[in-house]
């Protein structure tokens, strides 16, 4: 009753509850005002932060482990931040009720004292104790992490501005690889095999992070860092650059994949499959000619010949700052495209596909892009102006810092006759 | 009408005020030059306007309640450093312009600080007629600026006498003397600690002991010079560039650096007359490298075998326009001779995939058979 009576006037009226205040000198209506005052945003902060944490679309958790080094560092993080919790409690808990219990009420000052060394000393032993007990296992699993006796499979990763490239040495690791393999923006690796990927940079500091798979490792120009990546099933797994790296940082996104031993194979295998021209006469032979002509400056497609017979090598070195561009040869394979930041299908197969249970993973991603989830708008937008999609530094007349060089596509002003050539003769990149 | 330090301010204010008229009229862009010197002459303006008020705290010679109590009648002021100092100042100020900017720096510097502590010493001396409170007050304006600025002089010379020193002592001398001398500075500090009654003076005592001995032992080792410092390699930078062998043979410490040798693209060793590679992250001697295109790589190579060689990276040739005229041009760059155990950087750019190239990019030692390893730059 009391409490209907306290929050009734509240409701309908302010007034009301001064007056009641006023005339009876009842506290309990102010001590049930400044509660519910401030209930709701402890409540509201409570919800959401018990809410955030179920959020189920988080490709990129690092609360959910899909592979051997995440799960290490998972099953490290999760001690010490319950300890840490513990000792949180515990000191916002003392310090309260010292805050509370101590609090000025025009009281003498205390009796002043000077240490107390045996209280002293235990708070230092109990923390130092705490820190080796975190530090030996932390120290143990960074060992672990830094391993690459054991490697299975080597991929070197380059990061430029703003996309990734991968480069699979020839090897007898992976299931074997005959030649090198370069592709960009998805990393494949086999599933439940040890990769090492070599980390570097070609232009400023990136850093490499697919959260499901392992921790960050930076890439540095000139050096090899090196980062083991194992993923448990199938499946396909989100990252993005983590080091700010200039304008299009938030673009520089990727993707590891991984398949089945056998659908890797099929993989490698379609990578190095010799090139395959279009048919004389179509579209898509239209845009191989204007491919050689306005792409293969930067873009290299292995096998691609030029008007002499021989294969078009393309010198990026020549145009863009950072000396590569994307190689295209098997575009479709993969579902992504400029940094991994853009869709090849559509958004109704590319949920499909992230969500295919993982003993069809494999069999769904060796697909590539089907023609019926084929989008192109995405890829008509970049060939129309790329740095409408993505900022970059491409205007021809603000390159002097970069000795006359990009950083990005810069926009070819191609004809939308020629953007359909182009795009007809990339989708059969595959 | 003019009290005595009014006098100086208002000449001082002359002089500011006839200085920006002349600067003003006579310099062009003197836009900053002017307000600086109008700046000046106000704050003078405004020092002989307090002046003038407060009479310099001269007593008036009708006021003979103030006799016991003014400055001038009751102490005489202590004697002063500072126009020495000053006249110092000056002399290092002509030496100075003479001699160099460093000492003319020098010498503006000390003729500041000795302007800055005369004035205000002068003016405490006369703040009131008790010697301890001018005393007071004298240090509370100054010794805000004076305490810190000593304490970073003072430090400073301990840290450069420290490095001094460091240098002067052999690598693991003076590691082992400074955890030494760091033990005894905790141990000392924790005694104080423990025994809080400690005199002050003995405290002062063993300090100043402490920092004299290492300003001292800093000048010797100043004046014996620095221990000889090892050279290590230095990284050929310059791509395809292949000077004289035996220019400048490599460091045979080189293998000390621990920082040089990690996460390189590979090390390229000779050991029995032929080459292999050590690749980070691939088990194995390696008979391939795969480098990154358009990347810098960082690549050592070390030498174990008896005779002095060289490692070249070999990016083959491309026909390269020059004013107009296609010319053939190899690519290569290369370590200089390097001694037996000794090693060297080599810093490579390969622009061009390796199948753009008909012969293999590759790294080779002249003069020894088995010495090559495949790149392969994708």
């Amino acid at each position: 009753m009391s409490h209907s009576f306290a929050t009734k006037p509240v409701q309908s009226n302010m007034t009301t509850v001064k007056k009641v205040q006023n005339q009876s000198g009842d506290s309990m209506t102010s001590n049930s005002t400044r509660r519910r005052r401030w209930a709701m945003p402890v409540a509201a902060v409570a919800a959401f932060t018990a809410l955030s944490s179920c959020a189920k679309d988080a490709p990129q958790d690092t609360w959910q482990p899909a592979g051997e080094n995440a799960r290490k560092i998972n099953d490290l993080q999760i001690w010490p931040f319950g300890i840490a919790g513990i000792v949180l409690l515990i000191v916002t808990a003392v310090v309260g009720y010292s805050v509370f219990k101590f609090r000025d009420r025009g009281q003498a000052i205390p009796k002043q004292s000077h240490g107390k060394p045996a209280l002293e000393i235990a708070l230092t032993i109990l923390p130092a104790l705490i820190l080796i007990g975190i530090g030996i296992p932390t120290v143990s699993t960074l060992f672990e992490l830094a391993k690459t006796s054991d490697t299975e499979c080597v991929v070197n990763v380059t990061g430029q501005q703003w996309w990734w490239e991968y480069d699979y040495p020839a090897q007898a690791g992976c299931g074997g690889i005959e030649k090198p393999i370069v592709t960009s923006g998805q990393l494949v690796i086999p599933a439940g095999q040890r990769v090492l990927l070599r980390i570097a940079s070609r232009d400023v500091i990136h850093s490499y992070w697919i959260p499901k798979l392992n921790g960050k490792r930076d890439a540095v120009p000139g050096r090899v860092q090196t980062l083991r990546m194992q993923a448990d099933q199938p499946g396909i797994y989100s990252g993005q650059c983590t080091e700010f790296c200039g304008l299009s940082h938030a673009y520089m996104r990727m993707e590891a994949v991984a398949l089945d031993t056998a659908g890797f194979k099929t993989w490698v295998t379609n990578q190095l499959k010799p090139y395959t021209a279009p048919t004389a006469g179509t579209k898509s032979s239209e845009g191989e000619a204007l491919f050689i002509t306005n792409c293969t400056r930067c873009h290299q497609v292995n096998g691609i010949l030029g008007s002499d017979g021989k294969e078009v090598i393309a010198r990026p070195d020549k145009y863009v700052y950072a000396g590569v561009a994307p190689n295209l040869t098997a575009l479709m394979t993969r579902t992504t495209f400029a940094g991994a930041a853009f869709d090849l299908q559509t958004a109704a197969c590319k949920t499909k596909l992230w969500d295919t249970p993982s003993d069809q993973f494999t069999a769904a991603y060796l697909e590539g892009v089907t023609p019926q989830c084929l989008d192109t708008v995405q890829l008509r937008e970049w060939l129309r102006n790329p740095t409408a999609k993505k900022p970059m530094y491409a205007d021809p007349t603000k390159l002097a810092t970069t000795g006359g060089k990009y950083r990005g596509m810069p926009n070819l002003g191609l004809t939308e006759d020629q953007i359909d050539k182009l795009v007809a003769y990339l989708t059969e990149r595959k | 009408m003019f009290t005595t330090g009014s006098k100086l301010f208002i000449g001082a204010s002359v002089v500011a005020l006839a200085s920006a008229i002349v600067y003003g009229t006579t310099q062009d862009n003197s836009t900053v030059g002017i307000i600086g010197l109008v700046s000046a002459t106000i704050a003078l303006v405004f020092l002989v306007g307090i002046n003038l008020w407060v009479r310099d705290s001269n007593v008036s010679a009708d006021d003979t309640a103030a006799a016991d109590t003014a400055a001038a009648t009751t102490a005489t002021p202590p004697g002063s450093m500072w126009p020495l100092v000053a006249g110092l100042g000056a002399a290092l100020l002509a030496v100075g312009l003479v001699v160099g900017r460093a000492i003319t720096w020098m010498s503006i510097i000390v003729l500041i600080v000795a302007m800055v502590e005369w004035m205000v010493q002068s003016w405490s001396e006369r703040a009131s007629g008790d010697a301890a409170y001018n005393t007071m007050v004298r240090r509370r304006i100054m010794h805000p600026l004076e305490l810190p600025v000593l304490g970073a002089i003072g430090l400073g010379i301990i840290i450069f006498s420290f490095s001094r020193i460091m240098l002067r002592l052999p690598a693991v001398a003076g590691a082992i003397a400074f955890s030494a001398v760091s033990s005894i500075v905790l141990l000392f500090g924790a005694l104080l600690a423990a025994k809080r009654n400690v005199g002050r003076s003995l405290v002062a005592t063993l300090c100043t002991i402490g920092a004299v001995g290492i300003i001292a032992a800093g000048v010797t080792s100043a004046v014996a010079g620095s221990r000889e410092i090892v050279k290590h390699e230095v990284p050929s930078f310059e791509e395809n560039t292949c000077g004289t062998e035996t220019d400048g043979e490599a460091d045979i410490h080189a293998s000390r650096a621990v920082a040089a040798k990690s996460n390189l693209s590979a090390t390229i060793v000779l050991s029995g007359g032929k080459l292999h590679a050590e690749v980070i992250g691939v088990i194995g001697a390696q008979d391939t490298v795969t480098l990154p295109r358009s990347g810098y790589s960082y690549v050592r190579f070390v030498n174990l075998d008896a005779e002095p060689r060289r490692l070249i990276a070999d990016f083959g040739s491309e026909m390269v326009d020059v004013n107009g005229t296609a010319v053939e041009t190899s690519f290569k760059t290369c370590t200089q001779a390097v001694g037996q155990d000794g090693a060297q950087f080599l810093v490579v750019h390969p622009v061009r995939p390796s199948n753009a190239s008909e012969a293999p990019f590759t790294f080779n030692v002249p003069g020894v058979e088995g010495g090559v390893v495949t790149i392969v730059v994708p």
